[in-house]
């Protein structure tokens, strides 16, 4: 299937490293994407409510969300994301260093759609980067939004 | 059958020795308040004379903070109901308290309250030591779990910027680095890799601990079916023959046993010479425990070597022969001694290598 229109990826990551090298990924992957970053979970969520500077933000159809952050963490992101009826159906992966079991059990407790462990090799970045794009972008079926 | 006056005296002398001889406090009070009889351990345990002692009212000597539950204590006691296991302080001749556990019983006709006190100071701090030890317990494992998800999380981030980077650099500047260039980014990559492996293996280790299991009736032969499977790949690649004897079910954590047996035919696979890999996994009913034994025909270990390989992060290869951050066998024998069994190993080089390890089997009585 041909995508159509432009698909918005919203990065949340307060690491500028982690950032750059998801969207070096995304972009790798797949160049017609249009990524946006947020730099902590108050931000994310402002983004996603178009407030304040972000009056005129695109509604992204995937979150790609780190859990450590300052200010908010990913887990108290994704439990307002599920909580807000406008909200809820953006699908939301969660993105992070993390491996501790309690983070997974966590994250898929408050509806995350799914949980990756960024890799420490970059090529199996770009690879994990391909996959959920390929999957996301590509392959399901994502309600529409006027 | 009239009992002779010479008897009854007797019956007296024995019971008075007895009162005097016992290490618990003996004692008799009225309802005013005092003592009016004491048997010497009370002198021997406070410090206070006996006259001491009967001269004032003994809630005196009472700890301050025990004096209302003391009489109210007492106050049951005169309403007919016995004291069977109360404690209070009483305070020393030297002004130091001692714990003691009571029990007593009121004699209306009499107006004499009969009880005995036991001496459990030393209990007390026994238990006071157990509870400080169990909170610095709990205490120090919650900061273990902390370190566990600081190693597991915080630790990775700067060594994935630092590898991910150098990775990165190397694709995009590819056409300006001379092979010295991609060489040393290469070691710097290896090196953060490393790292990288080496955090996980100290916290898979002290998972050992804090995510162990509850020991169930584990089926040895099954778990030696599931490892084969997760290890098919390695050992087609080594081209290797697994073999075991009847295995045994054994009460214990399945998914570490899973662990010791994985960790060591990994062992067997790596440490293999080029000829034909057999790996046999054995097991022999001792007394009260089984014996488990996995033997290899691979490249043996120097009888030097028996004692370091089980410690952590020892390897006898470099990293460029064999594989592996040096993790897996300490992580058996971790696995081993929490289960009360021991570890050991048998080896010739150039021959090959038994490990044997016993796991208790409390059956017997079945």
């Amino acid at each position: 299937m041909v995508q159509t229109r432009r698909f918005e990826i919203l990065i949340v990551d307060d690491n500028i490293g982690d950032v750059v090298l998801t969207k070096e990924a995304l972009e790798a992957a797949d160049r017609g994407n249009h990524i946006s970053v947020a730099r902590d979970g108050c931000e994310a969520l402002d983004f996603l409510r178009h407030a304040g500077k972000f009056a005129n933000a695109p509604r992204p159809n995937l979150v790609l969300l780190d859990i450590n952050m300052p200010r908010k963490n990913g887990c108290e992101v994704l439990r307002e994301i599920r909580g807000d009826e406008k909200l809820r159906n953006i699908p939301v992966v969660i993105f992070t260093s993390s491996e501790a079991e309690d983070d997974i059990c966590r994250a898929y407790d408050l509806g995350a759609n799914c949980f990756l462990t960024k890799p420490a090799d970059f090529d199996e970045m770009v690879q994990l980067v391909q996959t959920t794009n390929d999957f996301w972008v590509n392959t399901v079926k994502l309600p529409r939004h006027s | 059958m009239e009992e002779s006056q010479a008897a009854k005296d007797q019956n007296r002398a024995e019971l008075l020795k007895f009162f005097d001889l016992s290490t618990d406090m003996l004692c008799i009070a009225d309802f005013a308040g005092y003592f009016t009889r004491i048997n010497p351990a009370w002198q021997s345990t406070l410090g206070h004379t006996m006259e001491e002692l009967c001269a004032v009212p003994y809630v005196d000597f009472i700890h301050p903070e025990d004096r209302a539950g003391t009489l109210a204590e007492a106050a049951r006691l005169t309403v007919g109901m016995d004291t069977v296991s109360f404690e209070n302080r009483y305070r020393c001749k030297d002004g130091s308290y001692r714990w003691l556990l009571w029990r007593a019983h009121a004699d209306f006709e009499t107006g004499r309250i009969y009880a005995v006190a036991r001496d459990i100071t030393e209990r007390k701090r026994g238990e006071d030591t157990l509870r400080t030890t169990a909170a610095e317990l709990a205490r120090s494992n919650d900061e273990l779990s902390q370190f566990a998800y600081i190693a597991s999380h915080d630790l990775q981030e700067p060594l994935r910027m630092v590898a991910s980077f150098l990775q990165l650099l190397e694709k995009r500047y590819e056409a300006v680095l001379d092979p010295d260039g991609r060489k040393f980014i290469r070691f710097a990559v290896d090196g953060a890799k490393r790292m990288q492996s080496l955090i996980q293996g100290l916290l898979s280790l002290s998972r050992v601990q804090s995510r162990a299991q509850q020991a169930t009736p584990t089926d040895c032969a099954k778990i030696l079916r599931d490892v084969m499977d997760d290890l098919q790949i390695a050992i087609a690649e080594a081209g290797a023959t697994v073999t075991c004897d009847s295995l045994p079910v054994v009460m214990a954590d399945t998914v570490q046993i899973a662990q010791l047996f994985q960790n060591l035919i990994d062992n067997a696979l790596k440490f293999r010479r080029s000829d034909a890999t057999r790996i046999h996994v054995g097991a022999i009913r001792g007394a009260d425990e089984w014996e488990f034994s996995v033997s290899d025909n691979g490249i043996g270990i120097e009888p030097q070597y028996f004692g370091r390989i089980f410690g952590i992060f020892q390897r006898l290869h470099g990293g460029s022969e064999v594989p592996g951050t040096g993790i897996g066998l300490a992580m058996c024998k971790r696995i081993v001694e929490r289960h009360a069994g021991r570890i050991r190993l048998e080896s010739t080089p150039g021959r090959g290598t038994t490990f044997f390890f016993t796991i208790p089997d409390k059956k017997s009585s079945a």
